[in-house]
């Protein structure tokens, strides 16, 4: 009986699965190929693009940079001031303070001189309710706005008030610990003025981790590497995800997502769709899908793009347990949000996002953990039961391993190509060597933990909002330590 | 040997083809990993190494580049002097040195000189222009023109509009409607720059789109160079065909105040496409035209949102105060909260005596979000 068992496991591994690995493989290959041609294309408009024009030109439109804050009071001075220091003509930053239990809002308050304005405030995203709306009295800070709200226990409803109180058809979403690029908005901007026939509704750019950047007064003074293994784990992660990932579906008009740590947004589109969904545990591809699904439902012919350029930094998580709970919190937005849009599953009402943005999130996002979960678990059985073709399997784990490394690789040679952020060769080869270990040793825990967030949905857990203990950045001589939901 | 070679390759390849389909697949894919894994490696250190290089080099050639500018161009005894610029001649042996031959160091060259000209106009910008061209720099700008690559051309371009080497129409023209946009934008941008009787010849023959992001550079351009001959872009609202143009015009129509083109623009209140529509009310609105002012109040009703906040704005840039009466019924009655907004920005953006008085009875008469609206309007802290 359990041979029999074992012996459609096999047919079913050794052909369907093996099918489905090559697929993915290919698509990466693909994906490799799409974006070196995007990122090429991209460098040489930069080669004769002047920036400076739009810094002082009527046309520019204006942007309001949205960024939510929840117990920042260690930090949030320092965060506030790098936020104002966009080279922008027209643009707002607008600090929502989600009901901190800190001192966060009475040290903004005193540090920029706020006092509470009668601010006509209309709820057309339904948030939990505002208490006061802050302006400074200065008029070096006139750009900025604080609004202080109820605690609505998600980065999304603290986002969507945030669009409430914005001012400009355009807002960048970001977290107030990113530390972001101080050409930010003018790059950002391009992607949504230079499209002939669509209207882009999002864009985004390449994310990596600050956590041993060098840092003065909110900016980075020195880019380098992370020393923790975990953190440069992740910045490989987002190496690929971004510079090879996003650039290639970007090129052909099929990101998925923008991420929530730096993202710019139509606030009429965004708005239109709903805004953020509070109750999602992957707020940013969520309201990706609703602007989607709004644009298609409406005839609107629109685009997403990615630039290859690292604008934001952010740190990452370095202890396994705050890692944990983010990556689960991942896993389970996306088996949420794929449940919830599933009628976008295959249909060609929605266009490229219901014929292949949903259907590779469906089946090589979602269903990869798992399938990788059984694949062991089947070798685990044909190892018990003397199965295993030795030769074969061995041929088959180097195959995946080559291939993976492969990726890895040219993702770190595309985003050489795009910037040199490392000046060092020591940081080249810090990054390199994580192509190498990453399937041995980071792989695996990105596939318990999705798992897990799988898990925990159908469950129907209760989520626990978890601080990550932020280290903070090199700045001087001292070290802060801050907290973060997560 | 070659025979051993061939030999242990055909039992490896007999070997090969007997093993599964998967297996065979895999192997090959083993192969063009551990292959491209390796080419991806070798680039990385040859892009960085030639990055080393570089910068080696433009730290050797920079210095001999910039003494040969100070020496020729800035020192130049003969700059001040009343000699016209074509007399004055170089040192044939500095501007003719070995080092000045090599198309890396050429194009260095170019683009210092580039540079220089940006900061220097007058008679050193013309000794600048006339060095470019004695060391036969304008030749290879013209050679990257004929090449097939579009950023080749698009270099080409610029350097000779920085240069102010005019570029026949015959070459030029045709670029300015090209396929590809950002070679389109550059030649647009050169054209209005270069071309001394008619800049703007190619809004006429233009069907490809003149994106925003291309409109910030020549709006700058337009806006700012001296000489130019402004024409009346009225023509283009009523003529032009393509929307892109129309409402470019619309805004250079409004920043050089062209008050002769109102009726054009008014004739765009009857047109389809209500993007259209809200930028012709915008540009008249920045007019002042109180001439349109009752035309847009009639179409009020019939106007989708966007269409109705333009209008709104519209009235309190022209604030003739005969439409005070309006706003206030729409700031009153209108169920729309932006549209309040607006009409209660517009009646404080009058500032008369009247609409001040307005503003005293509405705070009275009004509910509490209406009053919200106003004291939000009145404050000086909230910009936008």
């Amino acid at each position: 009986m359990a041979s029999t068992y074992i012996g459609y496991a096999s047919l079913f591994f050794e052909k369907t699965v093996f099918i489905y690995g090559l697929m993915l493989l290919i698509i990466y290959a693909i994906l490799a190929i799409l974006s070196f041609a995007n990122i090429r294309l991209f460098l040489r408009k930069e080669s004769y693009t002047d920036y400076k024009i739009i810094l002082g030109s009527p046309l520019a439109p204006g942007i309001s940079v949205i960024a939510p804050a929840f117990n920042e009071g260690l930090t949030i001075i320092s965060n506030v001031r790098s936020l104002l220091t966009f080279n922008y003509p027209k643009y707002e930053v607008i600090i929502i303070n989600d009901g901190s239990t800190d001192d966060t809002l009475e040290k903004v308050i005193r540090e920029f001189s706020l006092v509470k304005i009668d601010f006509a405030y209309d709820p057309k995203l339904s948030t939990k309710p505002v208490r006061g709306i802050y302006k400074s009295t200065d008029d070096a800070y006139a750009k900025l706005i604080v609004v202080d709200k109820e605690n609505g226990k998600s980065k999304a409803d603290a986002s969507n008030a945030g669009i409430n109180v914005a001012a400009f058809p355009y807002f960048l979403c970001t977290d107030v610990d990113c530390i972001l690029h101080e050409e930010t908005l003018q790059k950002l901007i391009r992607p949504f003025m230079e499209e002939e026939s669509k209207r882009v509704i999002a864009a985004g750019a390449t994310l990596r981790m600050a956590n041993s950047c060098e840092m003065d007064k909110g900016v980075i003074t020195k880019i380098k590497a992370p020393r923790p293994l975990l953190a440069r784990f992740q910045e490989m992660e987002y190496i690929r995800a971004f510079v090879l990932g996003k650039m290639g579906w970007s090129y052909i008009n099929c990101v998925p997502n923008v991420s929530g740590g730096l993202g710019m947004f139509d606030k009429e589109i965004a708005v239109k769709a709903g805004g953020y969904d509070g109750a999602s545990f992957g707020e940013d591809m969520e309201l990706m899908m609703r602007m989607m699904c709004y644009v298609h439902d409406n005839k609107i012919k629109a685009a997403i793009r990615y630039i290859p350029l690292t604008l934001c930094w952010t740190e990452g998580p370095t202890s396994l347990k705050v890692f944990m709970r983010q990556r689960t919190r991942w896993g389970r937005g996306l088996i949420q949000l794929m449940i919830a849009h599933r009628k976008m599953f295959f249909n060609p009402r929605y266009g490229r996002a219901g014929m292949i943005i949903f259907p590779y999130n469906v089946f090589f996002e979602l269903l990869a953990p798992i399938i990788e979960v059984l694949g062991i678990i089947y070798y685990i059985l044909l190892i018990i039961f003397g199965l295993v073709n030795w030769p074969y399997a061995i041929i088959l784990l180097v195959f995946v391993y080559t291939y993976s490394v492969m990726i890895s690789s040219l993702a770190v040679l595309w985003d050489q190509l795009t910037f040199q952020y490392y000046k060092t060769w020591t940081d080249v080869v810090r990054i390199a060597s994580m192509v190498f270990i990453e399937m041995l040793l980071y792989h695996p825990l990105i596939v318990i933990f999705a798992i897990r967030g799988y898990y925990f949905h159908l469950a129907n857990r209760t989520h626990v909002w978890g601080n990550m203990q932020r280290r903070g950045f090199k700045e001087s001589s001292d070290t802060k330590t801050t907290t973060a939901t997560v | 040997m070659w025979k051993d070679l061939a030999d242990l390759l055909f039992q490896a390849y007999e070997q090969f083809s007997l093993l599964p389909l998967f297996i065979e697949i895999a192997l090959a894919f083993i192969f063009i990993a551990i292959l491209s894994t390796l080419i991806a490696y070798s680039a990385i250190l040859i892009k960085r190494y030639r990055a080393y290089v570089y910068e080696k080099r433009y730290a050797f050639i920079s210095p001999k580049i910039e003494d040969l500018i100070t020496e020729q161009v800035l020192l130049n005894p003969n700059l001040g002097k009343d000699l016209p610029v074509e007399d004055i001649e170089f040192d044939e042996n500095a501007i003719n040195n070995r080092i000045f031959r090599k198309p890396f160091v050429r194009q260095m060259m170019i683009d210092t000189l580039i540079q220089y000209r940006k900061n220097f106009r007058g008679e050193v910008g013309e000794l600048l222009r006339k060095m470019y061209i004695d060391m036969g720099l304008e030749k290879d700008s013209f050679a990257k023109m004929k090449t097939f690559r579009w950023e080749r051309k698009i270099k080409a371009v610029v350097e000779l509009t920085q240069m102010d080497i005019s570029i026949s129409d015959v070459t030029i023209l045709p670029l300015t409607n090209s396929g590809n946009a950002s070679l389109r934008a550059a030649a647009r941008n050169a054209y209005i720059q270069l071309s001394k009787n008619e800049p703007f010849k190619f809004f006429d023959i233009a069907t490809e789109p003149l994106l925003p992001w291309d409109q910030l550079e020549m709006f700058k351009i337009i806006t700012t160079t001296k000489d130019i001959a402004i024409p009346n872009f009225s023509r283009w609202v009523s003529y032009s065909t393509n929307k892109s143009i129309v409402s470019f015009c619309l805004k250079l129509i409004a920043h050089y105040d062209q008050q002769s083109a109102i009726p054009a623009v008014m004739d765009l209140l009857a047109n389809k496409d209500h993007y259209y529509r809200a930028d012709a009310i915008n540009c008249l609105g920045k007019l002042s035209a109180e001439v349109s002012e009752e035309k847009l109040v009639k179409i009020y009703n019939n106007q989708p949102l966007n269409c109705q906040i333009e209008i709104l704005k519209a009235l309190g840039r022209i604030a003739s105060g005969k439409q005070l009466d309006f706003l206030k019924s729409e700031f009153l009655y209108s169920s729309n909260f932006d549209l309040r907004m607006n009409a209660a920005r517009s009646i404080i953006k009058h500032n008369t005596q009247h609409s001040r008085v307005m503003v005293e009875e509405l705070m009275e008469m009004t509910h509490e979000e209406n009053q919200l609206i106003i004291k939000h309007c009145l404050n000086p802290l909230i910009k936008y």
